[in-house]
């Protein structure tokens, strides 16, 4: 399972400093290892290398740090400014008594700022294959669907049915959270693979599946959500109701719809609070974002909440809304108070209405930005009850042949990185399915490395805010700026030194060490444990240490991975030098042809 | 349970009266109070009284330190409480040292309530919540002549009063965040206005505070939707929040304080919030409730500590109250926006 091969080890001024070994598995064990010790890179559903970039972006290397991003997530610079940050929940600096997590995102929005014009692209390229595959939707994942199937060879034909490609990056986000030069230079980077792109093309409309599925070898499906959620309360039809996915689309194409001075929004996503910040800008005076649950339930970053309520936006918890009520026009909406009880079946907490609790708010608009569905298109292949093409969630295939489904448009609105992650792995399956052969495989690169530099200061660094324009009224005069205005390389620099860089694993030699403790004593916290068994699990990956007390039960003095915060301490002060360090790291690596 | 140890975030009058009730209920009980001021328990409502100078910090007290010595309470001041894990019963301090905890009452109170949008300007404003914020008055008013006070609240009226007292020439803004979580009507915000104006205040007639900028250590200049200001000092007056920030990754159920239930009682066992950082349903407001005030912080600090020892002592939500505003009569129920 694991093969060794020679790495040219180069240090930051770019000389040859020694040929290290490097080692590729594909052990159950050694991925069991990194879900565990790498959460970042675990809770990314691109499997970002997350300590790579960072430890790149430390060195200056900014060009290396965002292609790092780039092969796995396609648009780092979109996902710097606008990604939900799955990895910052899990980031082990904001563990409980640690602090508070790395602004990994903010790292990786630097990277793109300050990389070269112009520097190189890392994935390696196949040559032409000399079959074709037609994707339709060019939004997140249907973008990296594309790249991923002109970077093995296919000739890609990208169709999008609005104007601009982009999807909902470019109709459903304002451009103060994404400026729409930073999305074309990364959807342009796509397109110089050689994708080629048919806008204003309606599939169902101007063409048919059916057709697509004559002209090209396989067709993917990745059209995304674009039907609002009704509310389905008494008074939804009123004037003054609008759909807050609409609303945001009609201001990003330039026809703003007239707002009253109050309004009311009803959701807990982003588009919500993409509805009520707009709404600000359009000049209402009063806008609030109602909800089920708490600010904790919110479906956004913190950043965003705190962003929303500087520019004004207030947040009302604990109300759902029963009807909405006006004679003409909307004049308010009627609510029931709601508590927290329990969870639901998907994890979130559960907020129940309380009995006999009605109130009713006044408002001049209501926005309804409660999710969205995707749009049936006419394709063979067997339905849902929406008349929407069925796909399966592992081979994306539907039951029509050679037709594909993936991204939003598969499973219902989801996130951005987790759409490109959906992309992607349908294009592996599309390139697998057309030629019988894999291109790159995911891999637990291992690789013997030196004692981390990090200092233990670094570890009290405080968590660097994202610059933001202030004061927030300024925010609104035009031209509206891009709210977050980005790290300084300083700043980010800085930034990049509160990571403990978890892919580095430490471990004890038990064969050399001579239980002198010393190592325990210096640890930071509970890190390093004297065990009298190691549990493992099915896979073959440390499940559970079973600690002792008892020194005569002792059996081995070992490092938990899970608790280390990379210090270093303990290699530095043990007599015997009986720890040692290597760096691993989930990684995508290309295959020759006719190996698998 | 005999050597149970109870542990009582806040160091206000909810947490000292529950320290109090569990000592004389439930004396086999360590207890431990654990404050972020590094002084033991005051009278917050007397410190405009303290810059004035009508008295000393010593009147400010409530006990001595040899009183918790004797009634075997222990006081850890100066620590911040960052976390709660109430998983395995841990809190974990600013410091990152771990306390364990059989029970726990969060007292936490309020802290002054900076709007959103003004936070931007919080390093140029003065709040008066603590006594450190007393001190820092005391200081200022020293050097400078002129003071705008900003928003709009109980202790706003009486620290108004207090600098015409000591002849100081005080702004009054009344911004659109004044009052909160009150609106106030056309007549009413004009007779509050004609009120203070005759308490020897000078209205500022403007809704926004659009700008404050540091011209030096004792200038500030102050920008509005009618007009620019310099002033020596900035008073932010916009009420108090249930101070619980810290426990929002906990797992409790926070809306704006802990919510509890009418015991008390949060979603963990023995484990309650009592004084200002406590919701509570109110059935005829509709809403959930804080209450303010000390004796009611006292009461609801009693309450827990005697829910925590078994009992079962229904917190009464309060009526609706009166907001006295300078004779002006405003009828309010806190976080119900009328």
């Amino acid at each position: 399972m694991r093969e060794t091969s020679t790495y040219l080890y180069q240090n930051m001024n770019n000389e040859r400093e020694a040929i290290r070994d490097v080692v590729y598995s594909t052990d159950p064990a050694d991925f069991s290892y990194m879900a565990v010790n790498v959460p970042c890179q675990a809770a990314c559903p691109a499997w970002t290398n997350v300590p790579a970039y960072i430890r790149c972006l430390y060195e200056s290397r900014f060009d290396r740090s965002y292609e790092i991003n780039r092969i796995v997530n396609v648009l780092p610079g979109v996902l710097g400014r606008i990604c939900s940050r799955p990895c910052e929940d899990k980031c082990r600096h904001g563990e409980r008594e640690l602090g508070q997590p790395v602004n990994i995102c903010h790292i990786k929005r630097a990277a793109s700022d300050f990389k070269e014009r112009g520097h190189v692209y890392l994935e390696q390229l196949f040559a032409p294959l000399g079959k074709s595959v037609c994707v339709v939707g060019a939004g997140p994942a249907g973008l990296a669907a594309a790249h991923d199937l002109a970077v093995v060879g296919f000739e890609v034909e990208l169709i999008e049915a609005l104007d601009t490609p982009g999807g909902m990056l470019s109709s459903g986000i304002p451009e103060f959270r994404l400026p729409r030069d930073v999305l074309k230079a990364e959807i342009d980077g796509i397109l110089r693979l050689g994708v080629t792109l048919r806008t204003g093309v309606s599939v169902g409309t101007d063409v048919s599946v059916d057709e697509l599925l004559t002209s090209h070898k396989a067709v993917l499906l990745a059209a995304g959500c674009y039907t609002a959620r009704q509310l389905e309360v008494p008074g939804e039809d009123l004037p003054g109701v609008l759909s807050g996915l609409r609303f945001v689309m009609d201001v990003n194409s330039g026809r703003a719809p007239m707002l009253g001075k109050r309004v009311l929004v009803l959701g807990a996503g982003f588009t919500a609070f993409d509805c009520a910040r707009l709404a600000l800008r359009l000049g209402a005076d009063d806008v609030a974002i109602c909800i089920r649950g708490t600010e904790e339930d919110l479906r956004v970053t913190q950043d965003e909440i705190h962003e929303a309520k500087r520019e004004g936006v207030h947040i009302r918890a604990l109300m759902v809304s029963t009807r909405i009520v006006g004679q003409n026009r909307v004049e308010g909406i009627e609510f029931l108070r709601t508590r927290l009880e329990g969870t639901r079946s998907d994890g979130r907490r559960k907020a129940v209405p309380v009995e006999g609790s009605d109130f009713c708010v006044p408002t001049d608009t209501v926005i309804v930005a409660v999710g969205q569905g995707p749009e049936p298109i006419p394709a063979p292949g067997e339905k849902d009850r929406r008349n929407v093409l069925k796909g399966d969630p592992v081979t994306f295939r539907t039951s029509a042949p050679n037709l594909y489904v993936a991204g939003d448009f598969m499973t219902g609105p989801t996130t951005v990185i987790e759409s490109i992650a959906s992309g992607r792995r349908a294009a592996e399956r599309i390139a697998e399915d057309l030629t019988g052969r894999k291109f790159r495989e995911w891999a637990v690169r291992v690789q013997d490395t030196s004692v981390t530099d990090r200092e233990r200061e670094w570890d009290f660094i405080p968590r660097h805010e994202m610059p933001t324009v202030l004061p927030a009224i300024e925010r609104f005069q035009p031209p509206q700026p891009e709210v977050e205005g980005g790290y300084t390389p300083e700043m980010a620099h800085e930034e990049a030194k509160r990571c403990y860089l978890c892919y580095l694993h430490y471990e004890i030699d038990i064969e050399a060490c001579i239980y002198c403790r010393y190592c325990i004593d210096v640890a930071p916290r509970d890190c390093i444990k004297l065990v009298k068994e190691v549990v493992l699990d099915e896979s073959g990956g440390v499940k559970r240490l079973v600690e002792t007390t008892a020194w005569e039960e002792v059996n081995a003095v070992v490092i938990d991975n899970e608790r280390c915060i990379r210090c270093g301490a303990c290699l530095r002060v043990c007599p015997v030098d009986c720890i040692s360090v290597s760096k691993m790291e989930l990684v995508q690596r290309t295959l020759e042809a006719g190996r698998d | 349970m005999a050597g149970d140890h109870v542990v009582i975030i806040g160091n206000g009058p909810a947490a000292n009266e529950a320290a109090m009730t569990l000592r004389e209920r439930a004396p086999e009980f360590r207890v431990t109070i654990v404050g972020r001021e590094h002084v033991r328990q005051y009278k917050p409502h007397l410190l405009p009284a303290l810059v004035a100078g009508k008295i000393t910090e010593e009147d400010l007290f409530v006990r001595s330190i040899a009183f918790y010595q004797h009634a075997g309470i222990k006081l850890r001041l100066g620590q911040e409480v960052v976390d709660v894990d109430f998983d395995t019963r841990r809190i974990i301090l600013a410091h990152k040292e771990v306390l364990r905890f059989d029970g726990l009452i969060i007292a936490t109170g309020g802290k002054p309530r900076i709007p959103e949008p003004l936070l931007v300007f919080q390093d140029v404003m003065m709040t008066l919540k603590t006594l450190t914020d007393a001190r820092s008055w005391i200081d200022k008013l020293a050097r400078v002549d002129c003071v705008l006070i900003v928003g709009g609240d109980l202790t706003s009226v009486a620290f108004a009063k207090t600098l015409v007292s000591l002849g100081k020439t005080v702004k009054f803004m009344v911004d659109e965040h004044g009052f909160w979580p009150l609106h106030l009507g056309d007549e009413t915000r004009q007779e509050v206005a004609r009120r203070l104006a005759s308490g020897g205040m000078e209205l500022v007639p403007c809704r926004k505070l659009r700008g404050l900028a540091r011209l030096s250590a004792d200038e500030i200049r102050v920008e509005t939707d009618c007009g620019r200001y310099t002033v020596g000092a900035v008073g932010a007056f916009f009420g108090l929040v249930p101070d619980v920030r810290f426990l929002v990754r906990s797992g409790l159920y926070i809306e704006k304080g802990v919510i509890v239930d009418e015991n008390l009682m949060t979603r963990y066992d023995g484990v309650y919030a009592a004084g200002d950082c406590a919701q509570v349903y109110h059935p005829t407001l509709r809403d959930y409730w804080v209450s303010i005030g000390y004796r009611n912080a006292e009461n609801l600090g009693r309450i827990a500590a005697l829910n925590l020892i078994g009992g079962k002592v229904r917190a009464e939500t309060a009526p609706e109250s009166i907001f006295h505003v300078d004779g002006v009569d405003i009828p309010t129920s806190w976080w119900a926006e009328i």
